[in-house]
Formats: C-alpha cells, sequence, structure tokens
C-alpha cells in the first residue's frame, strides 16, 4: 500500500496549498497597496496646501477647510456621545449587572452592529430630519452616527473590563473600598487602554461613514455652527462621493484629495490606538515576564 | 485475527518491503539488539544548551523509562527521537540518533515516514476533531496504508488492542471528546499504533489520568512488548518501577544513569540518582 | 501590623496577575496613603459592609443600567419605524413587490390616485427582485473570494509566519477595515473599473466556455461598472472581518492536538485540514456569514460601482445592476420630490427587506459561533 509516489503527491499538494495561501496574503497586502497607490496617485499632482486651508466652492472647487472642521466635529461629537453611552452601557454589561442578566441587552447591542448603515441614514432623515424637524444638523448626524458605533464601544469596554484578573476586585474589595471606589481603581484604570484602543477604533469607522451621513448632516460649505439643529454640517467623505465623477475642473482631484486625507486620519487612529496598547503595556508589570 | 490485521499494515523495516533510506544498512544483528540509540546527542535552542552530549541505547522489545527532575531535559530528549523539535524556532542539535543504522537527521531520511515508525503519545490526551472512528484510522488515512473498505475493520482491531472496543463498539461515529479522559488516551494509543509504527514514544501518558485509567493503559503498555521497543517519560517512579524493564536517569541535561531498571531505581551507582530515587531531590 | 495586611494585599495583586493588563502598583500605593488605614479597622466582616452602597453607586448604576437599555430600544424602534413607514408601500404592492421587477416612481405631474386608501402617483409600480438578485448576486462574489482568502490568511499567519511579519499583517488588516467605504468606492470605479474592462475581461469573455453557469462569462463586458467589480471590491471590505476571526479562531486550537497530527507523520497542511479547520469549522462559517451580512448591507462602494441601474435583471457577470442599499442612497433624493410619499414608503420597505436579510444573518453567524467556540465575533469591522 505505502508509495513513494504517494508521499511525493502528499509533499507536494502541501507544498502547492502554502504557496496558496501565502498568495492569499498577497490578495490582502496587493490590492491595499494598489488601492492607495490609486487614490494618492490622483491626489499628489494636485496637492497644495491651500486645500486644507480654502472653502469649498468656487471657479476651481476651492478646497476642503471646512469639510475637514465638520468631519472633526463630527467625530468629536461622536466620541463624546457614543463615548458615555458605549462605555457606560459596557461597564453595566460586564461589572454592575447581576450574573447572567445582560444577555437580552447584549445581543441587542451585537445586532444593532448589524444594522445596515443606510437604514439608520434613511430613518435618520423620515425620522429626525423630518418628523422632528431638526433640518439637516449635527444633532441628526451625532444620533445616527452613534447608533451605529456605540455596539463596538460597548463591546470593547466589556471585553477590556473582563479581561481584568477577579483578584485585583477581589483585593480592592478587601481593602475596604466601596463599590464605586473598586470599579474605579481596580476595574477601569487596569481596562482604560483596551477602552480607549476601542473608542479610537470606532471614531475611526465613524469619521469614514458616509451612508448615515449624507441624509441627516446635510451638505455644507461653511464651517459648522454652534447649532445642533437646523445647520447643516459638511464632511470629507460627502467631498469623495459627490465631487469624483463631476465635470467641472478640480472636481474629481478634490474627490482624491478628501480620500487621501480620510486614509491619513484612519491610519493616524490605528496607530494612535496600537501606541495606546504598547505604551500601557510599557509600564506594565507583567512586561518583566517576558514575551506573549 | 487481531495480530494479523496489525501485522499488514505494518511495515517496520524488520519486513523489509520498506527502505525508508537507502543509506540504511543491513545489519541483523545489531538492530535486533538496539533498533534505537543516540550518540553524543547534545541539543538546544537558539543559545542555551539543553542536553549535553547522550548516549543512549533502546534494547529492542523492552520499556525504557526516562525519569529525571522537572526541567533536566527528558521531555526534550524524546521529543528529538522523532523529530517533534524541527518545527520549534531556534532547535538545533549535534551528535546524532540511530535508528536501524540510519542518523534519522540525515538529509535522505523524511521526518513523514520515521515519524510513521517512530510513534508519540502525548501528556493529555489529544483526540482530533473528528469521529472515534476516523481518529484511529487517521493516520492510516493520511500515509494510504490500507484500501478504504478495510478502514473500519482496522479501527476495530486497533480498538480491541487497546481494550476500548467493547466500551465504545456502538459510537464508533460519535466525537471522541464524550469519552473520559483514560479513554481518550487509550484513543490515542489506538491512533498511534495503527500506523504500525516499529518505536513508540509516550510522554508521561498517564499524567493527566485518575488512578483507574492509568492502571488500565500501563497494562496496555506492559502487552505491547516485545512487539514494540517503547520509551517512556514518566514522573511516576513507583510506575517505572511496574513496567520498565530499562531506566535512565537525567539531571541538567546529562545522563547521570543508565542500565537495568531494577539497579536504576532500586540501587543506583550515583549520589544524585539515589537521592532523587529515594525521594530526596525533586 | 496594618501595614503588613496592605503588604500582603498588594503581593497577591502582583502574582496573580496575567499578561495585558495595566500595573495595578500604583492604586495599591495611593491606597495605603489614604482610605486603607481606616478600612483596614473594619477588618473582616467586609463582605456586609460592601452591599451597603452610599447613594452616588446607586445613581451610577442606575445611570450605567440606562445606558444599557438605549441599544435593544433604538434597535426596536428601528424595526418599527420602518415598518411604520413601509405600511402604505405594504398595502399597494402587497406580493407584488416580491415578485415582480419594475421599478417606476410613477408621474409626479399627474394627480395622485388611491389604492387600498393610500395616495400614490399613477404609474407607480415597486418590485424589489432585480435588487435583491443584484444583493445577493454581489454579496456571494465576495463571500467566495473573501473566504478561502482570509482562511488562508489567516492560517499562515498564525502557523507560518515570524511576529514581525504577522503583526505587519495584522496591520494591514486593521487598515483595510478602516479604509471608508467611498475610497473603496472611488478607487474601485476610478482605478480597478477601468482596469478589469481593459485588460482583464474581454479576455475572460473571449476564452470563457459557452456551457451552462459558466457562460456568465461571456458577452459584453461593459466599463468596468457592475456586478463583477462590484463583488470584487465587497469582498475586500469583509476579509478583514472574516480573516481576523479565524486568525482568533485558529489560535485557539490546542497545540497538542496538533502535535498529535504531526506525530502521525502528518504534512504541515493535512495537520491544517485534519485538525485546525475542522476544530474551529463552525467558528468559520460564522464569520464568513457575519462578513455576508456586512456585504449585503454595503451601501457607498456599492453605489459607485454597480453602475445603479434598476428593474432590470445583470445579464451577466459583467453588467450593470444595483443592490437594495445602493438603490436607497441613490433614490431617496428624488424620492423625496413625490408629495404623495409612496416613493419614500417604497425605499422604507426595501430597507426593511434589506434589514431583515442582515439581522438574519447577523443572528445566525453569533449563534453558530458562541455554541461552539470561546471566541465571540467582533462586533463592527473587524479590526
Amino acid at each position: 500500500m505505502f508509495s513513494k509516489s504517494h508521499l511525493l503527491r502528499r509533499k507536494i499538494l502541501d507544498k502547492a496549498m502554502w504557496a496558496l495561501a501565502t498568495f492569499s496574503l498577497v490578495c490582502i497586502v496587493a490590492p491595499l497597496a494598489w488601492l492607495v497607490w490609486g487614490v494618492v496617485g490622483r491626489a499628489l499632482p494636485h496637492w497644495n496646501w491651500s486645500l486644507l486651508t480654502t472653502k469649498p466652492g468656487g471657479a476651481n472647487g476651492g478646497g476642503l477647510s471646512t469639510l475637514i472642521v465638520g468631519t472633526l466635529v463630527i467625530t468629536a461629537g461622536v466620541a463624546v456621545v457614543a463615548g458615555i453611552i458605549g462605555i457606560g452601557s459596557g461597564l453595566y454589561l460586564s461589572e454592575l449587572c447581576p450574573e447572567g442578566k445582560g444577555k437580552i441587552l447584549r445581543t441587542a447591542s451585537e445586532v444593532l452592529s448589524g444594522v445596515p448603515a443606510i437604514v439608520l441614514g434613511f430613518l435618520g432623515y423620515t425620522v429626525l430630519v423630518v418628523e422632528f424637524k431638526w433640518g439637516f444638523s449635527l444633532g441628526a448626524a451625532l444620533v445616527v452616527l452613534s447608533i451605529m458605533v456605540v455596539p463596538y464601544i460597548a463591546k470593547a469596554t466589556e471585553v477590556a473590563i473582563l479581561q481584568v484578573p477577579t483578584a485585583f476586585r477581589e483585593a480592592a474589595e478587601g481593602l475596604g473600598m466601596t463599590r464605586w471606589q473598586t470599579l474605579r481603581r481596580a476595574v477601569l484604570k487596569p481596562a482604560a487602554p483596551g477602552i480607549v484602543t476601542g473608542l479610537i477604533i470606532a471614531l475611526a469607522i465613524a469619521m469614514g461613514e458616509t451612508a448615515p451621513l449624507l441624509y441627516t448632516a446635510g451638505a455644507s460649505n461653511n464651517f459648522p455652527t454652534s447649532h445642533i439643529t437646523h445647520s447643516p454640517v459638511g464632511f470629507l467623505t460627502y467631498a469623495v462621493w459627490t465631487d469624483y465623477n463631476q465635470p467641472l475642473a478640480g472636481s474629481a482631484e478634490l474627490s482624491a484629495t478628501a480620500a487621501v486625507l480620510l486614509l491619513v486620519i484612519v491610519l493616524m487612529l490605528i496607530l494612535l490606538s496600537r501606541l495606546v496598547i504598547r505604551v500601557s503595556k510599557k509600564y506594565s508589570i507583567n512586561n518583566s515576564h517576558g514575551g506573549r | 485475527m487481531t495480530q494479523s490485521l496489525a501485522s499488514d499494515i505494518t511495515t517496520g523495516p524488520n519486513q523489509g518491503d520498506f527502505d525508508y533510506s537507502q543509506k540504511r544498512i543491513d545489519d541483523a544483528s545489531s538492530q535486533l539488539q538496539v533498533p534505537l540509540k543516540t550518540i553524543d546527542l547534545s541539543v538546544g535552542f537558539s543559545h542555551s544548551t539543553i542536553l549535553n552530549e547522550i548516549s543512549l541505547s533502546f534494547p529492542k522489545g523492552t520499556i525504557t523509562a526516562l525519569v529525571g527532575p522537572t526541567g533536566c531535559g527528558k521531555s526534550t530528549f524524546l521529543r528529538t527521537l522523532n523529530r517533534m523539535n524541527d518545527h520549534v524556532r531556534g532547535f538545533w542539535h549535534k551528535g546524532s540518533v540511530v535508528l536501524d543504522d540510519v542518523n534519522i537527521y540525515d538529509k535522505s531520511v523524511d521526518p513523514l515516514v520515521l515519524r510513521r515508525n517512530v510513534g508519540m503519545v502525548f501528556q493529555r490526551p489529544n483526540p482530533f476533531p473528528m469521529s472515534i472512528k476516523d481518529n484511529v484510522v487517521s493516520g492510516v488515512k493520511a500515509h494510504k496504508l490500507a484500501k478504504r473498505k478495510d478502514l473500519l475493520a482496522i479501527a476495530e482491531s486497533q480498538l480491541k488492542e487497546v481494550g476500548l472496543y467493547d466500551a465504545i463498539a456502538d459510537r464508533m461515529d460519535d466525537s471522541p471528546f464524550r469519552l473520559s479522559g483514560g479513554q481518550q488516551q487509550l484513543l490515542c494509543l489506538a491512533r498511534a499504533l495503527a500506523v504500525g509504527p516499529e518505536v513508540l514514544l509516550l510522554d508521561e501518558p498517564t499524567a493527566s489520568l485518575d488512578p483507574v485509567s492509568t492502571s488500565s493503559v500501563e497494562s496496555l503498555i506492559s502487552a505491547l512488548v516485545p512487539k514494540l521497543t517503547i520509551v517512556i517519560v514518566t514522573h511516576n517512579l513507583a510506575q517505572a518501577r511496574r513496567i520498565a524493564q530499562h531506566a535512565a536517569f537525567f539531571f541538567n541535561g546529562e545522563l547521570v544513569e543508565h542500565g537495568l531498571a531494577a539497579q536504576v531505581l532500586e540501587d543506583p551507582e550515583h549520589e544524585t540518582t539515589a537521592q532523587f530515587v529515594t525521594g530526596r531531590m525533586g | 501590623m496594618q501595614a503588613t495586611w496592605v503588604f500582603d494585599g498588594r503581593s497577591s495583586t502582583t502574582v496573580s496577575a496575567p499578561g495585558d493588563v495595566l500595573a495595578p502598583s500604583r492604586i495599591d500605593e495611593r491606597d495605603s496613603g489614604n482610605g486603607v488605614g481606616q478600612f483596614a479597622r473594619n477588618d473582616r466582616p467586609m463582605s456586609i459592609l460592601k452591599k451597603v452602597f452610599p447613594k452616588g453607586d446607586t445613581l451610577l448604576v442606575w445611570f450605567c443600567k440606562f445606558l444599557s437599555y438605549l441599544p435593544l430600544l433604538a434597535l426596536l424602534g428601528i424595526v418599527g419605524e420602518l415598518f411604520f413607514q413601509a405600511l402604505p408601500s405594504i398595502k399597494v404592492s402587497g406580493f407584488g413587490f416580491f415578485t415582480t421587477s419594475d421599478w417606476k416612481p410613477g408621474s409626479s405631474y399627474a394627480n395622485p390616485i388611491s389604492t387600498s386608501g393610500v395616495m400614490h402617483p399613477p404609474g407607480a409600480h415597486f418590485g424589489i427582485v432585480p435588487l435583491i438578485v443584484g444583493t445577493i448576486s454581489t454579496s456571494l462574489i465576495a463571500i467566495v473570494i473573501a473566504v478561502p482568502v482570509s482562511i488562508g490568511a489567516a492560517i499562515i499567519i498564525v502557523e507560518k509566519l515570524p511576529a514581525k511579519l504577522s503583526g505587519f499583517l495584522g496591520l494591514s488588516l486593521e487598515v483595510l477595515a478602516g479604509v471608508p467605504s467611498v475610497v473603496f468606492g472611488l478607487w474601485g470605479v476610478l482605478v480597478l473599473g477601468p482596469f478589469l474592462s481593459h485588460h482583464i475581461t474581454p479576455f475572460i469573455s473571449k476564452h470563457a466556455p459557452n456551457v451552462p453557469v459558466l457562460n456568465i462569462f461571456k458577452g459584453p463586458t461593459g466599463a468596468g461598472e457592475g456586478l463583477l467589480t462590484s463583488g470584487l471590491v465587497l469582498s475586500l471590505m469583509i476579509i478583514p472581518i472574516i480573516a481576523s476571526t479565524c486568525r482568533e479562531l485558529f489560535r485557539q486550537v490546542p497545540v497538542t492536538a496538533r502535535e498529535g497530527a504531526r506525530a502521525l507523520g502528518m504534512t504541515d497542511y493535512e495537520v491544517v485540514r485534519k485538525v485546525d479547520i475542522p476544530w474551529v469549522s463552525s467558528g468559520i462559517i460564522g464569520a464568513s456569514v457575519l462578513g455576508l451580512g456586512r456585504a449585503l448591507g454595503e451601501t457607498m462602494a456599492v453605489a459607485m460601482i454597480s453602475g445603479s441601474v434598476t428593474g432590470t435583471f445583470p445579464a451577466n457577470i459583467y453588467s450593470t445592476m444595483s443592490t437594495i442599499a445602493a438603490t436607497i442612497v441613490s433614490q431617496l433624493d428624488s424620492a423625496l420630490t413625490d408629495s404623495t410619499n409612496f416613493f419614500v414608503s417604497s425605499l422604507a420597505e426595501a430597507g426593511l427587506v434589506l434589514l431583515a436579510m442582515s439581522l438574519m444573518a447577523n443572528l445566525f453567524a453569533r449563534f453558530l459561533v458562541k455554541r461552539v467556540s470561546g471566541t465571540a465575533l467582533p462586533v463592527g469591522r473587524g479590526v
């Protein structure tokens, strides 16, 4: 039964399958590089620092200044609104709720993350903008985007807290701390890097969204105002979506430039999240145990 | 019946129908005596040295127990005997491991074929995520040692050999993870035996088992000689005394003493060995 | 005496801390500075005291409880409101919505007419079949490509690559997950689509055999906007979620099982096929279904790449088409001009169908994974 040719066949199959696996890595990295190169290649020849400081509109398309500010304002708003809700609910689900009680809430939160962004955008428009008469506004955009990313922040918070060893809690309770003191010092503090990382990634996602914003934030070439309602806000992804096939001079370039800015911001946020993890590990006593 | 089926698929060098290396020297007398030995074997990972110039022979058809305190290198030694360390990063070796007069670290030796001839069973039972029957014949299938239609018969005969068949005859297609720990370990033994190895390496096979399972695994191991040559790493000196004919004592990566089990474990020559076997160390 | 007790507390904390957690040592140091002395006097019967919280504690708990009900409320509100808005469309279109393929808003200049008590423009007729076909076919293309690529990448990252390289690939996956949908769309419509239609698809179309199933590759190849390009871009978008989940799953496969297979003389590939993949198979299926759910609902990229053609079935794999999500985003604008609001209601019903498909995929995926594995599926995009 045993034959050398069979052994050879097995070895060739082994090599072939690992070659395929290596190829699948190429299938991930190459398109990513192609995408970055394709977008940057379209933006770079027309790059001009004044794009960052000029308002959109005008004869040659103008710049992106108000859109950048708009995106930052929306993201900051999401950080506050979704941050509070997400961290609070993650805290409740992992630490405060009675044993075995949070199952439905947790599932609801996870399922909410599966709701398509456009459904949220659609309802944001019909309910908040029209029915509640908020108009295109920062408020409507914040509600919709927060619904999108709260599940993510809640999950990250929950996971980070669950990774804190029970011994920390026991030690703190053993020291006679109240529940809130225990929470703050022996649970939230060690879990903080995980929570912050989750928040940063959630913001990166929120920043890149378009579908939920088109019909809630509206469109504007002006800087955001201090009004929460009845004042449309411009944002970067809007420029990518609207300008790429406009016949106007400079539009396509503006679209590509906005895309590059988005890529840069997202990359910076991802690197920031990694930095948080690295720094928090560096000062951890566990580091002395070596790797892993 | 069991024996004949097993020998059908047993193609060790004694049957002579498969040469796992062109370099094999046909020396009947030496392979009858000592199928497996190490010569000046040093082993380490990256900059550290785990084992230092070990020369040890494993007489054919006997059980050799490797004993020593935790971290003395006996498990690393065992894994070196069927090249399981090849995958570990930074692994290096000097000297040679000779199986039937061939250095198993020679280029002409294929680790896949080697591991078929030198089987291994681990500390914890490690069934595969497939049916009990498929578990037993998984090696047979991978090496294509039998026809598809014979697989069930092989699985049954192997399970009979390890004494597990009666308990699970009607559960051949069930998951192995529902079996008890002892049953799982017997299944892993059946799986290792199914490919017809010449040498069987056992790395603390009863360390995670209860006393009853331990005794059934032990009696199975005793029944496998003299058909197989067995090397067993154990922390349990009583176990070594019960089943082993030969013993070797490792300490800090050195082979301190080896010989007949009765002598090494009861009346050792070296002071360190004496300290260990009388329980004054480790 | 008290000092010793505090010291004990600290050392036990230190010893029992496993990886990945910020140092707790400062906690103890600070406590030994302020509160500990007075609490330590209470000594052991702490467990009774622990149950009596100051008022602030309870307020915090209630606030967090309230916050954690918000996602559930939002979910119920979304489903309820969408259904409510879809009601006029459900009344008028009935089953026809799921059996016909016209997508006509009707004439907004003529006087509205009434059917089943619902006002709508004359000539308005909405059938969602082509959109469902478009949604499912783009997602299927995406899944067919993304699943093998993700499994292959995950296994090689876990099994073969040195730490540095797998760290780099982890970063690549994260960046891929973070690339905004519109940027994928921009690349798809400006770079990938034209490239395919100039260099690849004419060749495939010319040489594809004219037999059933494979003949979808024959015929006119268009300008690069359509089914194939959308599916390819979608696959790239869902690879991070599937690959990173698979990576975590493969890391859970016990080394002992893999070593057992290796000790039997199996090749590395055989070890993967016999041990790793079966060990986490339902987790892999769950991750794939989660990816499918994401592909079904993806909006902006598809809206930019699909060609946004409603009301017809794709003739071959290069045809322009549209999906439910892309149709909603590109037609909500014009739907607002319908004074009877019937168009918006039809879009709401389309959204309801999309929501049902996504949520079923999502729930099924989580059910599969939770049943068998300690890894929960990621929430969000798999970063």
